[in-house]
């Protein structure tokens, strides 16, 4: 019987594992190969430079140092925020509803508000970035912020705030988490109705409140797709090129303010012809991908709990 | 008991995996197209066909899809294969540039003629010191396509090769004829009582009154501040005569520090500070701002030739497109200069397989015939001398453009992307408040110098 089982094997596995080796392992490869060298990407003829690339990526103030800083706010911003507002919702529609005889349900219309939550997910994120720009737009220019703000009296920023140094950022991020925090909900959802009942009424006739429903029960037996969502979040803030190349000034401004490194590697490898350059920034972010997963799965792990 | 040999146990796996990979990212990868010997086009005695193009050879052109179309180049190309029948020509229209052509050139295989415009435009910088493209003199030097004793060279425009030099070597013909203006609504300033205003102080003293009216005095592309970069060194240009601004080419030191820059940028910071900025600009882009002024939101804006053009159908039936040059200071010593001269660059890879052909087609479109399709299809003009446009705003730009000695495209954001890449938010800074005249120059001085000490940047020159 064992004869023949691995040809037989390998003839299932040569495909898929080819086509990963071309597609994707190569690739990456070759982005290690590029990066030591001083290519242009117009060109065939290069010359191997050593790490040089490497070292002046670090001295870059113009491009790469702020767009590093920038996805290091959103990678600590975005999944707090997308996380906490996921789980919040999630827990008043599923559970944070008066308890009526005993039963423990959702607020009122928590259907509808689980639909209309998940909307932002079906658009494509080009349209999310044109809707957005446009919500952000200057008050004269019909932006619905500005122009709100200015209708009950308050302070808006006169351009814009995709023009306004101090509020860029803070605006993608803020579009990034309207449009992934209804996943979330109904990802958080899902998990909660795993959650057996008996553990809440039993809390509730120990007279536990809302608060302690949620800190003592929910969040630590949500635990597993907290840390699954943290690490598809962390995937989302490594790249969030396309909405800063759609919403923001010159794709990156006011003046760098919104530069991220998805968008780095773009404008060095397409716009400035170093393509070289933008293969190292390519391979840095490459392991900084790899390590935060590492590091989540590790430090992440808490023991299991069974119902 | 027989005992089973693994084919592949996990350590020889590995081994086998990583030498695969090894030999094909060395082999197959993108970097290794080959290099050969490109040949070189030299001018015969034909005048039919000057380059001895191979009449059956195929032509591979590609077009940027952009404002301009591709119709143009579809009927260029039916010139083409009136004379040459038997060749079969690709056509490509897109915005894709970079992404569609970059990876041919990377593998030794371009298209035969290039139109590298357009957002996606490949670095022409890079392209250059890569030694990617055909030098273009043959062409220059060749017969032209009506007139055998007149030479290419001399049915163009004057000044109009400038900015496809690079150190006195011509890599692109820029076919198109354009100038960077400054736009207002005739009118609108015939209806308010208005005079176009001819000096910059002139300009001043009407923005309160254009304020009175409820309409914004300027207007321009705040997310694009690129387009500011010719009105300010018109401007300075204009002031203290075109050395001004080709020492800040020439990479010279405090060149940007010389009294007409400091004065031009001032001037721009002060529109914003005298609120003679339609608000919210620096938030728009340039779509938004050209339909501000289509509202007639605001009385001035400045762009390029091909504005009217391009709003022919969105803007109001009575609107009259109007350019004038960027008001000079009074006392200016050079108040007829003016950023014009060709765009829309052309260019010839070296490596292109029909490079005789691709000679041949530039030297089509460079044709009576072939200026006139353009002219008669986008109404904008071409570098080819004697186009007849018959509508006023073109006519109005040729008054403008009409001394050769005041034609000047201030370059340097062309040569250097680095200094490309600072002075776009430098200039969105200064005309929205956020960074005085003196931080701009101190910034621009600043990247100039980086540029000049910097050996690793191949530095251009204009030729005089």
């Amino acid at each position: 019987m064992k004869h023949g089982r691995y040809p037989f094997i390998l003839s299932f596995l040569a495909l898929p594992v080819g086509l990963y080796a071309w597609l994707v392992i190569l690739p990456f490869a070759q982005a290690f190969q590029i990066s030591l060298t001083d290519w242009s990407g117009s060109s065939n003829s290069f010359d191997y430079i050593g790490f040089d690339n490497y070292v002046n990526l670090f001295k870059d103030e113009r491009f790469v140092l702020p767009a590093l800083r920038h996805t290091g706010i959103i990678l600590v911003v975005l999944p707090v925020a997308t996380i906490a507002l996921g789980l919040f919702f999630a827990f008043m529609l599923n559970l944070g509803g008066r308890s009526r005889q005993g039963r423990i349900e959702g607020v009122a219309g928590s259907r509808f508000h689980k639909v209309v939550y998940f909307f932002p997910q079906v658009l494509s994120v080009a349209i999310v970035g044109i809707l957005w720009k446009q919500v952000y737009a200057p008050e004269n220019f019909g932006g619905l912020i500005t122009g709100t703000l200015s209708a009950i009296g308050l302070p808006s920023p006169v351009n814009g705030f995709l023009a306004d140094k101090r509020f860029v950022l803070a605006a993608v991020i803020g579009v990034l988490v309207w449009s992934a925090v209804g996943f979330y909900l109904v990802f958080f959802s899902s998990a909660m109705a795993s959650i057996p009942r008996d553990i809440y009424e039993a809390a509730i006739i120990d007279g536990a409140g809302r608060f302690q429903m949620f800190f003592k029960i929910t969040l630590p037996l949500l635990w597993d797709s907290v840390q699954t969502a943290w690490i598809y979040l962390s995937i989302v803030a490594l790249d969030v090129f396309v909405l800063v190349y759609l919403m923001t000034p010159e794709q990156g401004g006011p003046d760098t303010a919104s530069e991220v490194v998805g968008g780095v590697i773009w404008k060095y490898a397409f716009k400035h012809g170093e393509q070289a350059f933008a293969s190292a920034i390519g391979v840095v972010l490459f392991f900084a991908a790899l390590s935060l997963a590492v590091v989540s799965l590790r430090f992440g792990r808490r023991e299991q709990i069974e119902y | 008991m027989r005992t089973t040999r693994p084919i592949f146990n996990r350590r020889n796996l590995l081994g086998a995996t990583a030498a695969g990979l090894a030999a094909s990212s060395l082999g197959a990868c993108a970097t290794s197209g080959s290099d050969d010997d490109a040949e070189e086009v030299t001018v015969g005695d034909d005048a039919e066909n000057p380059f001895g193009v191979d009449p059956a050879a195929p032509l591979d052109v590609v077009i940027f899809d952009g404002g301009f179309g591709n119709e143009y180049a579809v009927a260029h190309q039916a010139i083409y294969n009136e004379a040459f029948p038997d060749a079969e020509i690709t056509h490509l229209a897109t915005q894709a540039i970079a992404e569609t052509q970059q990876p041919r050139f990377a593998e030794g295989k371009p298209a035969d003629v290039l139109d590298n415009s357009g957002a996606q435009q490949i670095p022409m910088d890079s392209l250059v010191s890569d030694g990617e493209l055909a030098e273009l003199t043959p062409l220059l030097d060749a017969p032209s396509y009506d007139d055998p004793s007149v030479t290419v060279r001399d049915t163009l425009r004057d000044g109009v090769l400038t900015s496809g030099t690079f150190n006195g070597e011509v890599y692109a013909l820029n076919y198109v004829f354009s100038a960077w203006t400054v736009w207002y609504d005739a009118k609108l300033f015939r209806d308010q009582g208005w005079t176009p205003p001819t000096t910059w102080e002139e300009m001043l003293a009407l923005c309160p009154v254009i304020k009175e009216a409820g309409i914004a005095p300027w207007t321009y592309a705040g997310q694009h501040p690129v387009y500011l970069y010719d009105l300010l060194l018109i401007l300075a240009g204009r002031h203290g005569g075109v050395e001004v601004i080709k020492a800040i080419d020439e990479l010279e030191p405090d060149a940007w520090r010389n009294e007409s820059v400091v004065k031009a940028a001032e001037a721009l910071a002060a529109l914003y500070t005298e609120g003679y900025i339609l608000e919210g600009t620096p938030g728009i882009d340039h779509i938004q701002s050209q339909t501000a002024f289509n509202e007639r939101k605001a009385a001035f804006i400045p762009c390029g030739s091909w504005l009217p053009n391009e709003q022919a159908s969105i803007a109001p039936a009575d609107f009259e497109y109007m350019p004038m040059g960027v008001p000079p200071f009074e006392g200016s010593v050079q108040p007829g200069l003016i950023s014009a001269g060709g765009d829309e660059p052309f260019v010839v890879p070296k490596n292109a397989t029909n490079l005789a052909g691709a000679y041949e087609y530039l030297r089509i479109m460079l044709s009576k015939e072939g200026a006139q399709i353009f002219g008669d299809t986008v109404q904008a003009a071409t570098i080819v001398k004697g186009v007849e446009l018959d509508n006023p705003a073109a006519k109005a730009t040729d008054a403008l453009v009409s001394n050769p000695d005041d034609l000047f495209q201030p370059q340097f954001r062309f040569w250097y992307t680095k200094m490309n890449e600072e002075v776009r938010p430098a200039l969105g800074s200064l005309l929205s408040g956020e960074s005085t005249a003196a931080e701009f120059i101190d910034r621009m001085q600043t990247v100039a110098d980086e540029t000049a000490a910097d050996d690793t940047i191949e530095k251009f020159h204009h030729e005089d």
